[in-house]
Formats: structure tokens, C-alpha cells, sequence
């Protein structure tokens, strides 16, 4: 565009700024947060090394090398040639190929977890607040008895008493399949990570069901939730088309945050002794069993512990950063 | 004020209750026990346990008993016998249990055997219970005796000989990392965008990433085992006291047992809590601070012409603590249960280690015993905050 073109010849979209879409708006502002973004790239990194783990792990799960204790990083197994990058563990086995399998569970868990313990929190949270009543009294009395008592020890019982009596408990096959084809578990394996989903989700979503309900009924004050009584719409309709997606914001937040909280949980369950069991590598059982050998091997717990404390930190970054974005009131 | 008070009182009862009626519920379902591994011993084995044996033990700790009768004789001591009125009993002849189930094999569906109990041999009366030992019941403090960690001592002696630990590792964290974290938290809002608040906030913010049993394991590595391995002095990465003398680099010979040996076992398990609840603290004062700080009296104040000094200690902090009061209450008993983690770590002979001991062996007792008073004290906890927020807000009114 010359100085001297007349302004006539200019046409509309040459005017007027380009529209943003809401999504561009955040994702615009989420650039912004470098730590964040830097938080992003490391955690999709971390997605694709579990993604691709049967690609990219040299050796078996379980597969136990015979002789090849402790090896040191980078060994090379010397009747296949492949190359131990991270070493082997007290019995032989390939701590990277098991590394990444247990991302894999791990996060998978995690994952899941967000998944069913927000979706119950929003719809829970969201009926409460908007139908209000005794019905709102019963719920969330309920949820605040239920955060009152201190969540680890609580935790601890249930998965306790859970992985007892694993077998009694009716898991559908079809539930069991399809989540041991994500974590590539069979499904007696499977079973143990399904039941550590059900005991993080079941205390999850206690806290978002709260939120959910604050703004709830935050929203419920408005006008054009009154406008669109007016014009008819169902409660159903005005729950799900008005209310959940205008209180996503906080949700997504603290869904990020969740993440952080369930690989750490899930790992602090492990770690105890209350969680994934050892032949199923997840970085909690990993690492608690590197506590007995870190006298004389004292990087040897880095090796489990570090993806534990990076994802922890990155979900936290991706929280805050989104935080940011989405709602710059809520800054702290 | 009162009637408030009296409607707490209730649901804190209810509360204490349900939460016994719980974790009752949740261990008497679970497996194990006093009889878990006794019934492998074969016949022939001069430790063989006969059926009579295992009825007598099952009687011993109550397990003969059906669910609801347990539940009442562990939680307040009741029924001891029948029920007996000038002389006369009552109720004698109500069936409460079953000494010697009659226990059948089945194949199921799935094609594996299952034991299942088909009737009953000797069934247990009411009036059997007469003279039966039994706890006083927990609501009076009598948590039972212990099935497996100390077999038939009271619970009560577990507990306290660990709570002093607990206690102990507790109390000193709760004061380091508020004499740290709170002006730390002060001087970040006061000196907010400032390099220091950067490097401050972007460190607790990690230290609240971080998950407490990486970090106790890595305060293990930089402060007990690389040092021990270099040759310099070092630090004891686990226990309360140590079985045997030690020699130090530096400190010479530590006598097992005498006051230096425990302050220097109290050193890690102590800063790993302490510094991961500075991170908390000193985050949580920075935004009640600055919310603090942006309020129109502090203006004035400085507007006139108070020293900066007089405006923040006595004008902003003294508002700034509010909020702070009341969750220093409140996160007295979830240290209780954080100390759970640092204590398996660092091998901490406290009431978190005895709880995870107690679950891992199925002592399920103790793991009811300490439970039960997380519990409480947690229900007590949320009262005293309660209370305590209008004792130092006197714009709160309790209703």
C-alpha cells in the first residue's frame, strides 16, 4: 500500500482489524507467558516419548537381563547390541524402555482422573448451584464433610482396602480392554490402574464441584440467562448451553492444576506402597524402589524422580499460564 | 453466638461419627487380620492350628461377632452381656455371631474355587459375651488391643509411644516455616515486581510443584549420602536416634541416643517439611498482603506522611494476618497426615509411619485408632477456626 493511494480504493477488509476469535484472544495471551509455553513444549514432549514407547523403548518391560545389574547409562547389552540409554535397575531391567511405559501409565491415570473427576464436579456443581434448595444443601454439606477429613490418610485406606480385594470388585471388561490399550497393560494389570483412577477421581471432584457452584451461581444473577428463560429455553438447555460454558474458565484452570495433583498423587500412592504394584512400572514404584539402593547409587533415583517433579512443575506453569489467559482478573 | 456454637457442637458429633462408622466399615470388609497366614500351616506341622485354634482367636478379637455388634463394642463398649433389670436378663438369647462358620467349596463360573460360608456350627448368644474382655469403646479413649504390629498390647501404647515423635516434628515446622515464611511473604508484597519477589515467588512456586518424597529424597542425597561418600560431615538420613555411635567428620564421635545424636536426626525430616510449607506460607501471606496494600487507609496513611515502616507493621499487617490466624488452625491436623510421607522417608518412628505400618500389615486397630483421631482433631480444627475468625474479625458474624 503506496502513501498517495486514495482512500476510496481501499476495500473493507483492508479497514477494519482482523476479528479475533475468543480461542485467538487466549491462545494469544498465553503466548505471552513464557514459562508457560516453554511448560507446553516440554510436556508434549514428554506425550510423545510415552506415545511412541513401543517405538522407541529398545527393550521389554519386563524383560530381565540376567547378570547386567546396575549397568551404567548408555550400556550396550552385549548378545543384541541394543543400548541401555538410561542403565538397568537391581535386576536387570532397562530403566529407559520402563521409563516411558510408566509415563504412560502414569499420565494415562492422571489424565483420566481430570477427566471423570471434573466432568462429575461441573454437571454436580452445576445442578446444585442452579437448582438451589434442599437438593444444594444435601450435596454440598456433603462435599464439605467430605474435604474435611485430610485426603491422604483417606486415600491411603481405600486404596488399601481396594487393591485387597481386587478381584472382587466388578470392573466391565469392555472399561478394563480399552484402558489397557492405552496404558498396553493387560487387563489383570489393568485392573490395579483402574482402581487408583476410581480412588483419585472419587475424592476429585469434590473441589471442582465447588467452584462449579460459585459460578454457577454467579452466572444465575445475570440477564441473559434471564432472557433466555424468557424465551423458553429448558433448564436442561440453560444448564448446558449457558451455564457450564460460561464458567469453563476457572474449570480449565483448575483442571490443569488437577494434573499436576494426580501424577503426584498417584506417584505419593506408589511410592507408599498403596498404589500401581511393581511389575507394572509407574515413576512412584520406581522410585520408591530405588531408595533402598541410592546409598551406593546415589543418581539412581533421579532417574524416576525428575519426570515426576517436571511434569508436576510444567501442569503448574500450564495452570498459571492459562490462569493468565483466560481470566486476567484472576491473577494472583 | 451461642445457638451457632450449640448447631456446631452437633455436626461436629455427627461428623466424629460418621467418619468412625466409615473407616470401621472400610476395615472390617478388608482381608486379613490375626488369621491372615495362620491357615497355610499344614496338618502335620507341629504349629498346626487347628479349627478350635482359629475359633478361638476369631473369639479373642471380637471377629466372631456380626458387623453392627462389633461396630457398638468398638466404639462405645456395648453389649457386654445380656441386658439384665432387677435381676432378671433380658434378651439372653439374641443371636450376635457365629464362633465356627461352616465354610464350603464351590467352583464359580469363572472356573476357580471360592470359599464361601454356608451355615454356622456354634452360634454365638448374646449372654455368651458375658465376661468377655472388651475396650471401654474409642469415644472414651479405649482404642482395643493390636492385632499384629504389638499382638495384644493397647493400641493406646503404639500411639503413644510414637505421638511425642510426631508431635515433636510437627511443632518444630510449623514454627520455622512461619518465622520464615511469613516475613518472606511480607517483604515480597511490600517489595512486589522486585528482583527479590521474582527469584521468591518462581522458588515457592517450585516448591509447591514439588512433591514432598522426591524432595526428602533429595535432600537425603545433598545432605547425607554425597557428603558421607566425599568424606565430609554429614547428616543421618533416616531413624530418630541411632542404634550405634557414629563418628562425623569435624563433630567427632556422636554417642547413640544423647542430644546431639537427636538433633541432628531431626535436621532433615524437619527442613524438608519446613521448606515445603515456606513456599505455602510466604505465597499465601504475599496475596493477603497485597490485597492489604491496595486498600484506601493505607493511602491515607501514607498520605500522612507515616513512615513507610509504621504504615506496613502496624497499619497493613496487622489486617494481613487475619486470614493467617485462622489456617495456621486449620493446617494443624493436615500436617498431621503430611507428616505421613516425610516420615516414611526418612524412616520416622511417628503416627504416619505406625498408620502406613499398620495398613501394609493389616492391623487394622491401629489404622481405625489413628485414623479415628486425624479425624477429630481435624473436626475440632475446622471449629476453632471457625470461631477464631470472628475473635479476630469483628466484621463476621456467625449465625
Amino acid at each position: 500500500m503506496s502513501a498517495n493511494m486514495k482512500v476510496a480504493e481501499l476495500t473493507g477488509e483492508e479497514i477494519t482489524i482482523q476479528e479475533r476469535t475468543p480461542f485467538q484472544i487466549v491462545m494469544m495471551r498465553f503466548r505471552k507467558h513464557r514459562l508457560a509455553m516453554a511448560a507446553l513444549v516440554v510436556i508434549t514432549l514428554i506425550f510423545m516419548l510415552t506415545l511412541f514407547a513401543p517405538y522407541l523403548a529398545n527393550f521389554e518391560v519386563t524383560e530381565i537381563s540376567v547378570g547386567d545389574y546396575f549397568l551404567p547409562f548408555g550400556a550396550v547389552d552385549e548378545d543384541t547390541g541394543r543400548v541401555h540409554y538410561l542403565g538397568t535397575d537391581n535386576i536387570g531391567r532397562d530403566y529407559f524402555s520402563r521409563l516411558i511405559f510408566a509415563g504412560r501409565v502414569s499420565l494415562t491415570v492422571a489424565l483420566i482422573s481430570v477427566l471423570i473427576s471434573e466432568t462429575t464436579g461441573v454437571i454436580i456443581g452445576a445442578i446444585s448451584g442452579y437448582y438451589g434448595g434442599a437438593l444444594d444443601n444435601v450435596l454440598m454439606r456433603f462435599v464439605e464433610f467430605m474435604l474435611t477429613i485430610p485426603s491422604l490418610p483417606l486415600l491411603l485406606i481405600i486404596s488399601s482396602m481396594l487393591l485387597a480385594n481386587e478381584d472382587l470388585i466388578p470392573i466391565p471388561a469392555i472399561v478394563l480392554n480399552t484402558f489397557g490399550k492405552i496404558m498396553l497393560l493387560n487387563p489383570r494389570d489393568t485392573r490395579s490402574a483402574v482402581l487408583i483412577i476410581m480412588v483419585l477421581a472419587g475424592f476429585g471432584w469434590l473441589g471442582s464441584a465447588q467452584l462449579m457452584r460459585g459460578m454457577v451461581l454467579q452466572i444465575k444473577q445475570q440477564t441473559f440467562v434471564e432472557a433466555a428463560r424468557s424465551l423458553g429455553a429448558s433448564n436442561t438447555w440453560i444448564i448446558f448451553k449457558h451455564m457450564i460454558p460460561n464458567a469453563m474458565a476457572p474449570i480449565i484452570v483448575s483442571a490443569s492444576l488437577g494434573l499436576a495433583g494426580y501424577v503426584v498423587a498417584e506417584a505419593a500412592l506408589a511410592f507408599l506402597g498403596f498404589g500401581i504394584q511393581d511389575p507394572v512400572p509407574t515413576w512412584g514404584n520406581m522410585l520408591s524402589a530405588t531408595q533402598t539402593f541410592m546409598m551406593d547409587k546415589p543418581w539412581l533415583p533421579l532417574v524416576p524422580g525428575l519426570p515426576i517433579f517436571i511434569c508436576s512443575l510444567s501442569f503448574n506453569y500450564i495452570g498459571d499460564g492459562l490462569r493468565d489467559a483466560l481470566d486476567p482478573r484472576l491473577k494472583m | 453466638m451461642v445457638a451457632y456454637l450449640v448447631r456446631r457442637v452437633l455436626q461436629m458429633i455427627l461428623v466424629v461419627f460418621i467418619s468412625a462408622i466409615a473407616s470401621f466399615a472400610l476395615l472390617s470388609l478388608a482381608p486379613g487380620g490375626p488369621l491372615a497366614g495362620l491357615r497355610q500351616t499344614p496338618a502335620t506341622s507341629r504349629f498346626y492350628i487347628s479349627a478350635e485354634d482359629i475359633a478361638r482367636i476369631r473369639t479373642k478379637y471380637d471377629l466372631d461377632l456380626t458387623i453392627p455388634v462389633r461396630f457398638t463394642r468398638w466404639l462405645i463398649g456395648v453389649p457386654r452381656g445380656p441386658l439384665v433389670i432387677n435381676g432378671k436378663e433380658y434378651f439372653g438369647d439374641l443371636v450376635v455371631g457365629c464362633r465356627q462358620p461352616i465354610e464350603e467349596e464351590f467352583l464359580n463360573d469363572r472356573g476357580k474355587y471360592e470359599t464361601r460360608v454356608t451355615g454356622c456350627s456354634e452360634i454365638v448368644y448374646l449372654r455368651d459375651l458375658t465376661g468377655r474382655s472388651a475396650s471401654r469403646g474409642i469415644l472414651l479413649g479405649d482404642f482395643g488391643v493390636s492385632w499384629r504390629l504389638l499382638r495384644d498390647r493397647p493400641v493406646s501404647d503404639l500411639i503413644v509411644s510414637r505421638l511425642p515423635k510426631t508431635l515433636q516434628l510437627i511443632g518444630l515446622e510449623t514454627l520455622f516455616s512461619i518465622l520464615i515464611g511469613v516475613p518472606l511473604g511480607i517483604y515480597s508484597a511490600v517489595k512486589q515486581y522486585s528482583k527479590f519477589d521474582y527469584f521468591f515467588t518462581s522458588l515457592a512456586f517450585m516448591g509447591s510443584a514439588m512433591p514432598t518424597f522426591f524432595f526428602g529424597i533429595l535432600m537425603i542425597l545433598a545432605f547425607s549420602i554425597l557428603p558421607r561418600n566425599a568424606g565430609l560431615p554429614y547428616l543421618p538420613p533416616g531413624l530418630s536416634e541411632s542404634v550405634r555411635d557414629y563418628t562425623i567428620p569435624l563433630l567427632g564421635t556422636i554417642t547413640a541416643g544423647s542430644a546431639s545424636d537427636r538433633v541432628l536426626h531431626l535436621i532433615l525430616p524437619v527442613s524438608v517439611l519446613t521448606l515445603v510449607n515456606v513456599a505455602f506460607w510466604s505465597r499465601y501471606i504475599r496475596s493477603s498482603m497485597l490485597e492489604v496494600l491496595r486498600q484506601d487507609y493505607v493511602r491515607t496513611a501514607r498520605a500522612k506522611g507515616l513512615r513507610e515502616n509504621v504504615v506496613i507493621m502496624k497499619h497493613a499487617l496487622r489486617n494481613g494476618l487475619i486470614p493467617f490466624v485462622t489456617i495456621v488452625v486449620f493446617t494443624l491436623p493436615g500436617l498431621f497426615s503430611g507428616a505421613i510421607i516425610t516420615e516414611s522417608i526418612f524412616s520416622w518412628p511417628g503416627m504416619g509411619r505406625l498408620y502406613l505400618l499398620a495398613l501394609g500389615d493389616s492391623d487394622y486397630p491401629v489404622a481405625m485408632a489413628v485414623f479415628f483421631i486425624i479425624a477429630v482433631l481435624t473436626v475440632i480444627a475446622t471449629l476453632l477456626r471457625d470461631i477464631l475468625y470472628t475473635v479476630v474479625d469483628p466484621r463476621i458474624r456467625l449465625k
